[in-house]
């Protein structure tokens, strides 16, 4: 959890103000699927209990990227990484690391919303149940906060133990983030959580999202820029691989400093 | 809007080729069904008339023929139903159009002035020679044959009688007149049976003679004292027993297989609570006694054997007439018979069936009120009834083409001639004629499920954990091998794998019994320790193979286990078993140990229906959406966790119907059964017994089966029972995954 020095940070990461708390550290990362290298010697700092997202063109390595953190990219064949990644000061590429433990630690929420066909509860008490908790009033509890907590409570309250496939699409988008938010991850990992959606359902997403960001350091992918620049505190633009510029949402959308930043944000191609 | 002339045209012509694709690929469709709605139809259109009750009609009625020349001694059927025979006392032989009453020609036995004929009987097994009980006390053996020849297109018997043993009567000493006189003939010899009621006399005869041969002096001969007055006597058709009966219900069996030593084997009472025996016949085979009384019971005694090897009377079963029993006519090829009662009622009764086939009332034309038979004659064939009664002839036709089908036949326990209680026997025929057929399904259907069952526990836990190995956690580039290899074993003909499986597996599997027992329990232990072996490894060594390539390292530890196991079991044997496992397995533990057996099968059949449960389990488990997987992972789920609590449970439906598939396919199995399994239709769930199944059962049998018999009809009901099996199992599969399937389907 200690900020690290500053001496040798490249340029694009010390875009963080002071003050902020740094919860992962990227350093040199390079990423292989067999030959071809997806990402790039990659340095970001991601600060803590704040919403950062990532955007760029179809193919830049943004969710690639996103996949280093909880290590997912593991179940990738023929992936070779080099660098590093810190969480809270510790490297999750380290041999003694339990990547499941790592994952606990670390939520996810994919694109296409993927509940399990089981029913609303026993999709949020999962991940519960997985670290051995089974008694039922602590699951009770913890289920209906989790709930509460993705804003999706009230409409599902009445029916916990239909099946999740029976709800919406939106609906079922917030039960997956009850789901990850239920373990009390520190870090959630969104992989273009709305694009699947219709707008209102997206809308919703957003304000979880705002919600969220008081008590988990969330790493947002996104397509849609406009939604970048409603629910992100720090936005980082990759082309192709390369992180190009990392900074504050604010300043980035207002004031690229690079063209290609420019470029992409105004439109020039995406 | 496209008008243009070339625009059209395209268009047509891709309709045309839609409407053309359309119509072939349904065309094909509806046919697919069609044909296996025919085969079903086919299938229950041979098996519907075992289950078509028994009819009787009447077709004729008509005076006595040639009344003129004395009163009737005994009537009888030819064969083939065209004519009918009425022998009057004085020997007079004439014969009629059954049809038609109309006297056709007439024979006079040559019988001693002054004596006249009393009765006549059959006198051996195809009732080829009768015998006449002359009023002298003597007996007259005889023949009747046919010679035919055609007048234009009509078919003409010419009959004609002849003596192969001498046209001279023989009577046997026995110090007063016989009331009873039975005479057996056989290949080289005649066995002769005088008694006499009153003086309880019994003198056994046997003339060593052949036809052609006069019958002379006995050349064996005894007699002793019937234990009662004697009302019925009867001798089996190999002369083997005699039956000593009286009105009052007591019979006594005699073991006469040594003609100068009977030996009585049992005498009892048979009936109870004043009931008298009003009627007593021997059921075709003479090991049954019907025994008919006064309140219209008919009871089936048997020769059983007790497991001291005793003989003895044993009440079968009984049968029902509405009033006191008048005659009794056993069939002469089934074991059936006809009842009749004294109010003119007759029904047929078969006994193995233990069934009813039919009943009505005897009234001929002429007549409101029953007739009283006086004389009867059951044809050859027990399809035509011929009875003479005081309105003269009336001919009967009797529908009852399978009478020893029955619901409780097939499926119950029935108690079978000669055996000591009631059992499920499979055994459709012999080479004897009087044998009673055994057509329970239970045993085949036993023997099927029996099969199925040690298939599938052989299969189903190697093709199950083998898919979700191959799907889950193999490398990409093993799963490409392996695969494809195991779906093209299912092309394998079963013919071959059935063929080693009898030829080369069992052998094998006989010789070394414990090995191959103790490779099939240990290894799996084995195959566990070494997997924990290998997880304490230090990384270092396993980190090459770490990615799914795991289960290629097994391959050498199974065969150093499989031959371990080969090299240790003799001398394993030789310590603990003393030296033979099968000696010991059936001295210690009292089981037998056939070489083709359910384990054998197990194995072989296994083979045949692993790749079935493999491949579409391996589909199964290869389709659940990755995003579900990763959705499991991502919450800190590990591999295995996830298996069990998110891909398992997704690809339930397919697993489900893959082991119903297998489950439908094991069952449906024929050429590894019917080479494996030794095809004894035993009713035991002992691994080391074999078995005999539907299929193998209908594949063996049906070639030697008279087409449209009871037999060949019961085969086919077995493959109707097949069909439905099967088609239950797969409709089973396709249900539970069509229901699965939409629950699961969005994913």
């Amino acid at each position: 959890m200690s900020p690290k020095a500053t001496l040798d940070i490249p340029a694009e990461t010390a875009a963080i103000p002071e003050g902020e708390n740094i919860k992962i550290e990227v350093r040199d990362l390079n990423l292989f699927y067999s030959e071809k290298q997806a990402l790039h010697d990659v340095n970001m700092d991601v600060p803590e209990k704040k919403v950062t997202a990532f955007i760029g063109p179809s193919g830049c390595g943004k969710s690639t990227l996103l996949r280093c953190f909880n290590r997912m990219n593991d179940l990738v064949d023929g992936v070779r990484m080099e660098g590093s990644i810190c969480l809270s000061g510790q490297d999750i590429f380290a041999p003694a690391v339990d990547v499941a433990e790592l994952r606990r630690q670390v939520g996810m929420v994919f694109q296409k919303p993927n509940p399990f066909p089981k029913s609303i509860y026993e999709n949020v008490a999962y991940g519960l149940r997985l670290q051995g908790l089974n008694k039922r009033h602590i699951l009770d509890e913890r289920v209906e906060w989790a709930l509460k907590s993705a804003a999706i409570w009230d409409e599902v309250k009445d029916r916990l133990d239909d099946n999740a496939m029976g709800l919406s699409g939106g609906q079922q988008q917030r039960l997956v983030i009850a789901r990850a938010i239920a373990i009390k991850p520190e870090v959630l990992l969104l992989d273009e959580p709305a694009s699947a959606l219709d707008p209102i359902s997206t809308l919703k997403i957003e304000e979880l999202i705002y919600e969220l960001k008081s008590d988990y350091t969330i790493l947002i992918v996104t397509h849609n820029m406009q939604q970048a620049a409603r629910v992100s505190d720090y936005t980082a633009f990759m082309y192709m691989g390369d992180l190009v510029e990392f900074g504050s949402t604010d300043r980035l959308f207002t004031n690229p400093k690079e063209k290609q930043t420019e470029d992409y944000i105004t439109g020039r191609y995406g | 809007m496209i008008n243009t002339v070339e625009a059209s045209a395209q268009q047509r012509r891709r309709n045309l080729i839609d409407r053309i694709a359309t119509g072939v690929i349904a065309t094909g469709g509806v046919w697919v069904i069609l044909i296996i709605v025919l085969l079903f139809f086919y299938l229950l259109a041979v098996v519907a008339p075992i289950f078509s009750p028994a009819t009787i009609e009447q077709t004729a009625h008509y005076s006595i023929p040639s009344q003129e020349r004395g009163s009737t001694a005994y009537i009888a059927v030819e064969e083939s139903k065209q004519l009918g025979l009425r022998v009057t006392g004085s020997g007079a032989f004439i014969f009629f159009g059954l049809d038609s009453g109309e006297v056709t020609g007439t024979k006079q036995l040559d019988l001693p002035p002054g004596v006249t004929i009393e009765s006549i009987a059959p006198a051996d097994i195809d009732s080829r020679n009768l015998s006449a009980k002359l009023s002298d006390g003597s007996v007259m053996i005889f023949q009747i044959s046919y010679r035919v020849t055609f007048e234009g297109e009509r078919r003409v018997l010419i009959p004609r009688i002849s003596y192969p043993y001498g046209e001279d009567p023989f009577a046997v000493e026995l110090g007063g007149e016989a009331s009873y006189r039975d005479v057996v003939i056989g290949e080289d010899s005649v066995v002769a049976v005088f008694s006499d009621s009153s003086s309880r006399q019994v003198k056994l005869s046997l003339f060593e003679v052949e036809e052609g041969d006069e019958l002379s002096d006995a050349d064996l001969s005894s007699s002793f004292e019937a234990p009662f007055d004697i009302d019925y006597q009867f001798v089996d058709g190999q002369a083997r027993w005699l039956y000593l009966g009286s009105r009052s219900g007591q019979v006594a069996l005699y073991d006469i297989s040594d003609i100068e030593e009977p030996e009585e084997v049992a005498n009892a009472t048979l009936l109870s609570d004043g009931a008298k025996a009003v009627e007593m016949k021997m059921l075709l085979g003479g090991s049954s006694l019907l025994v008919g009384d006064q309140f219209g019971n008919i009871y089936q005694f048997s020769i059983t054997r007790d497991e001291s090897n005793q003989y003895g009377l044993a009440k079968y079963r009984q049968f029902k007439l509405e009033s006191s029993v008048q005659r009794i006519l056993p069939e002469e090829r089934r074991k059936g018979f006809i009842g009749i009662s004294d109010k003119g009622e007759l029904s047929v009764f078969h006994t193995t069936a233990e069934q009813q086939l039919l009943s009505t009332f005897l009234v001929s034309d002429n007549s409101d009120r029953p007739d009283q038979p006086l004389y009867e004659a059951y044809s050859p064939r027990s399809d035509t009834f011929l009875m003479q009664s005081e309105n003269g002839m009336t001919v009967y036709h009797i529908d009852n083409h399978h009478p020893e089908i029955s619901w409780s036949a097939l499926w119950n326990e029935v108690w079978y001639e000669g055996y000591e209680e009631a059992e499920f026997i499979w055994q459709s025929s012999s080479a004897d004629n009087d044998f009673e057929p055994k057509f329970s399904l239970i045993p085949i259907s036993f023997g099927t499920l029996k099969a199925a069952f040690y298939a599938m526990m052989f299969a189903t836990p190697l093709a199950i954990f083998g898919a979700i190995f191959t799907a889950y956690f193999m490398a990409p580039a093993m799963r490409a091998w392996v695969k494809p290899s195991i779906e093209i074993m299912e092309a394998l003909p079963t013919v071959i794998l059935g063929f080693l499986a009898g030829l080369w597996l069992a052998p094998l599997v006989e010789d070394n019994l414990l090995a191959v027992v103790s490779v099939l329990l240990v290894l799996p232990f084995e195959l566990i320790l070494f997997a924990w072996i290998w997880h304490i490894l230090p990384v270092s060594l396993t980190y090459r193979l770490s990615n799914g390539w795991q289960a290629a390292v097994l391959v050498p530890v199974i065969i150093l286990c499989v031959w371990l196991a080969f090299a240790v079991a003799p001398t394993l044997e030789t310590m603990l078993f003393g030296g033979d496992i099968q000696i010991w397995m059936r001295e210690t533990l009292g089981v037998n140990y056939d070489q083709r057996n359910s384990l054998v099968v197990g194995l072989a059949m296994g083979l045949a229906v692993i790749p079935t449960i493999f491949s579409i389990t391996e589909d199964a488990i290869f389709s659940v959406p990755k995003h579900l997987t990763q959705g499991s992972l991502a919450l800190g789920a590990t591999p295995w966790q996830t298996l069990t609590k998110v891909v398992i449970l997704t690809a339930s439906p397919g697993i489900f119907s893959a082991v119903m598939i297998g489950l439908g396919r094991a069952v449906g199995e024929t050429m590894i059964v019917l080479m494996a399994t030794g095809n004894t239709p035993v009713m035991d769930f002992s691994i080391f017994q074999g078995m005999r199944t539907l299929s193998a059962n209908i594949a063996v049998e049906l070639p030697e089966s008279e087409v449209d018999s009871s037999h060949y009809r019961i085969l086919f009901l077995a493959a109707l029972v097949l069909f439905a099996v099967t088609f239950f199992f797969n409709t089973i599969a396709e249900v539970v995954r069509q229901n699965l399937r939409k629950k699961y389907g969005n994913l």
